[in-house]
């Protein structure tokens, strides 16, 4: 329900949506995605569609469906988009294009905006009936294998507008680019208020002393995210601070080097009693939300990174935020401000250190990065934003808009 | 009978941010761009600094970058004292940005570049104003209101409309200077500088003027 996110998220971007609401009555709205269950985008949607709806737009969100050989295609795409090495043959391209032809034979198509997002879907285009279409791309193409990009561009210049989460992830193309950065929901488990008895009860089952302060990452065991480095940073600050290190993640699965890491860093951390490794299943959200809370200090010390929303779900939190500078983690952590960014695990450390050893600055920074997660990266500005995208393209040629 | 007053509606803008598809990752790249880039460009990386929440350093998406990304402080200060209400034109402000980086550039040829992933970005935005349903009829419902609107409603009547009204006036200044016909206060709106404050700073120092002369209006009576 909108009127839920009352008193949590700003009034002027609910105020907003209902105007939108208002000006887009009736009309439908189409997102495609590739995957029902899992993952960000799918996660947002649930959530977006039935608030869209609320609002008298008419929201319909369709899956693309694909065997086996679709999918191994686009991860090659999604992969090379990210800078990887691969090659994608002229049959591979060939079906991805048939797939996506098959699902427009489905699909009922019809629509005033259509959203498609990621690359998985994006030849549809070719099957336009009617409406604006815009592509939506969540992941870093800043610095994508040239051929792959190239072939894609095909299909991107078909659309009416492209919109992408950071400014320098855009493409130069002949179309509108719009720049929407992602957005957490401040009502899903991992995000919503808890109670001292629902945080007692987790760190009583995963047996976390609560009688020193904590120093938390959420984050896959991969290398990007720099595990071994949080512990060394760790027994830097260990010699002047007593503290505990937390490192709660998945193992990821679908990372061959994913053991590999786990095995370093348990081999880093050695016997220390007061280091955490916590292998968490899947859909552990409410555990995530309750170490974030119980923390004293949150690290995202990432050396490559996409937008790293991890680091808005921890500021939402109140809590003090240290980041690696790359990525999307610049955009949410102002240096100085709503917490610090690092470059190295001394910096880590000597972040670490000042804020125990500060607790007023950890509280005052923990509360502007509450405040400009509030006002940056809540799922109704996201809407909201959507939503005017969809508005201006009706409206093209005009950078003021009245409602 | 007592004149009407006419009440002041509160509205709000948002944007959405638009590439350009322009980079610069060097001072004579910026300077190469800001000389053709769209008016809209420029004034999203002047006057729209402070709808960010101005939690940076200096008072402009130029200055910030040549501060933070380039390391040019110098050449950060000068950009940072360029007032843009004081231009009629978006032509005169871009001449006088491209003025200090001419200037800049003739002392030191050579500045630079940023790293790799740290290049400016030229944007532009689209701007949607809607009114937010509040209304105030006298100083008191004002005082109510500006205490309870969204930071992106004090950017319209502060800044925005600098832009709209020209001549350093601002919505609220001029609504207390013709309807409510206080001339004084309206220069002490006047006087807060836009350029030093945080819109969550504004609001207070408006919240501090404006009670201090409704308690005086109260006392009278």
């Amino acid at each position: 329900m909108i009127s839920d996110y009352a008193g949590i998220t700003p009034k002027g971007d609910l105020q907003l949506l209902q105007k939108l609401g208002e000006k887009l009555r009736n009309k439908a709205f189409l997102h495609i995605n590739s995957t029902r269950a899992g993952g960000g985008v799918a996660e947002i949607l649930q959530r977006m569609i039935p608030l869209l709806q609320e609002i008298g737009i008419s929201a319909r969100w369709e899956v693309i469906e694909g065997d086996d050989e679709f999918f191994n295609i686009t991860k090659k795409i999604h992969n090379t988009l990210q800078g990887n090495l691969d090659h994608i043959s002229k049959e591979m391209w060939g079906h991805h294009y048939e797939v996506n032809k098959r699902n427009a034979e489905k699909i009922n198509l019809e629509a005033d905006a259509v959203l498609i997002h990621d690359p998985q879907p994006a030849p549809l285009i070719e099957f336009r009936k009617t409406g604006k279409w815009i592509w939506r791309c969540h992941i870093d193409a800043s610095n994508p294998l040239e051929k792959v990009s190239d072939y894609l561009r095909r299909y991107w210049e078909k659309y009416d507008a492209a919109i992408f989460s950071v400014a320098r992830f855009a493409r130069s193309m002949p179309i509108d680019e719009f720049i929407i950065a992602p957005s957490i929901d401040p009502l899903s488990e991992k995000n919503r208020e808890l109670s001292d008895q629902e945080i007692s009860e987790v760190s009583e089952r995963l047996q976390i002393p609560r009688d020193r302060p904590i120093i938390l990452q959420v984050s896959r065991f991969d290398r990007f995210k720099d595990p071994t480095g949080i512990i060394k940073a760790y027994k830097i600050v260990k010699k002047y601070n007593d503290c505990i290190l937390i490192l709660a993640g998945s193992p990821a699965t679908d990372d061959p080097e994913g053991e590999e890491v786990l095995k370093e860093v348990k081999e880093c951390a050695a016997d220390d009693p007061d280091i955490f490794i916590l292998l968490l299943p899947p859909f552990s959200d409410r555990d995530i939300n309750a170490l974030q809370r119980m923390a004293r200090v949150i690290l995202q010390k990432s050396t490559r990174e996409g937008f790293g929303l991890t680091v808005s779900e921890a500021m939402w939190k109140g809590r003090p935020v240290i980041g690696g500078a790359v990525g999307g983690i610049p955009l949410q952590i102002v240096h100085g401000v709503t917490g610090f960014l690092v470059h190295s695990v001394e910096g880590a450390a000597f972040r670490i250190r000042q804020f125990l050893n500060n607790p007023d600055m950890a509280i005052r920074m923990g509360e502007k990065g509450k405040e400009y997660v509030r006002t940056n990266f809540l799922i109704t500005r996201q809407i909201r934003d959507y939503l005017s995208v969809w508005y201006a393209l009706e409206n093209k040629g005009r950078d003021i808009l009245e409602l | 009978m007592e004149k009407a007053i006419a009440p002041f509606e509160f509205r709000q803008c948002a944007s959405i941010l638009k590439a350009t598809g322009e980079k610069a990752k060097n001072l004579r790249e910026l300077r190469e761009i800001i000389a053709r880039v769209s008016d809209e460009a420029i004034f999203h990386h002047t006057y729209q600094y402070f709808l960010k929440g101005h939690i940076y350093q200096y008072t402009n998406d130029f200055a910030q970058w040549a501060g933070e990304s380039l390391e040019e402080e110098a050449l950060a200060e000068h950009l940072s004292v360029i007032d843009p209400y004081e231009f009629k034109t978006m032509e005169d402000l871009r001449g006088a940005l491209l003025a200090v980086i001419d200037r800049y550039l003739e002392d030191f040829p050579e500045p630079r570049e940023a790293m790799s992933g740290d290049e400016f970005h030229f944007n532009e935005t689209i701007t949607l104003i809607f009114p937010v349903g509040i209304r105030a009829k006298n100083l008191a419902e004002f005082l109510m209101a500006i205490k309870y609107v969204d930071a992106g409603s004090i950017y319209y009547h502060f800044y925005e409309a600098r832009v709209r009204l020209g001549g350093g006036i601002d919505d609220f200044s001029a609504w207390i200077e013709t309807s409510l016909d206080k001339k004084d206060l309206a220069e002490k709106v006047r006087a807060i500088d836009p350029f030093m404050h945080s819109i969550e700073e504004i609001r207070k120092h408006i919240i501090e003027v404006v009670e201090k002369e409704a308690r005086r209006d109260m006392e009278v009576v």
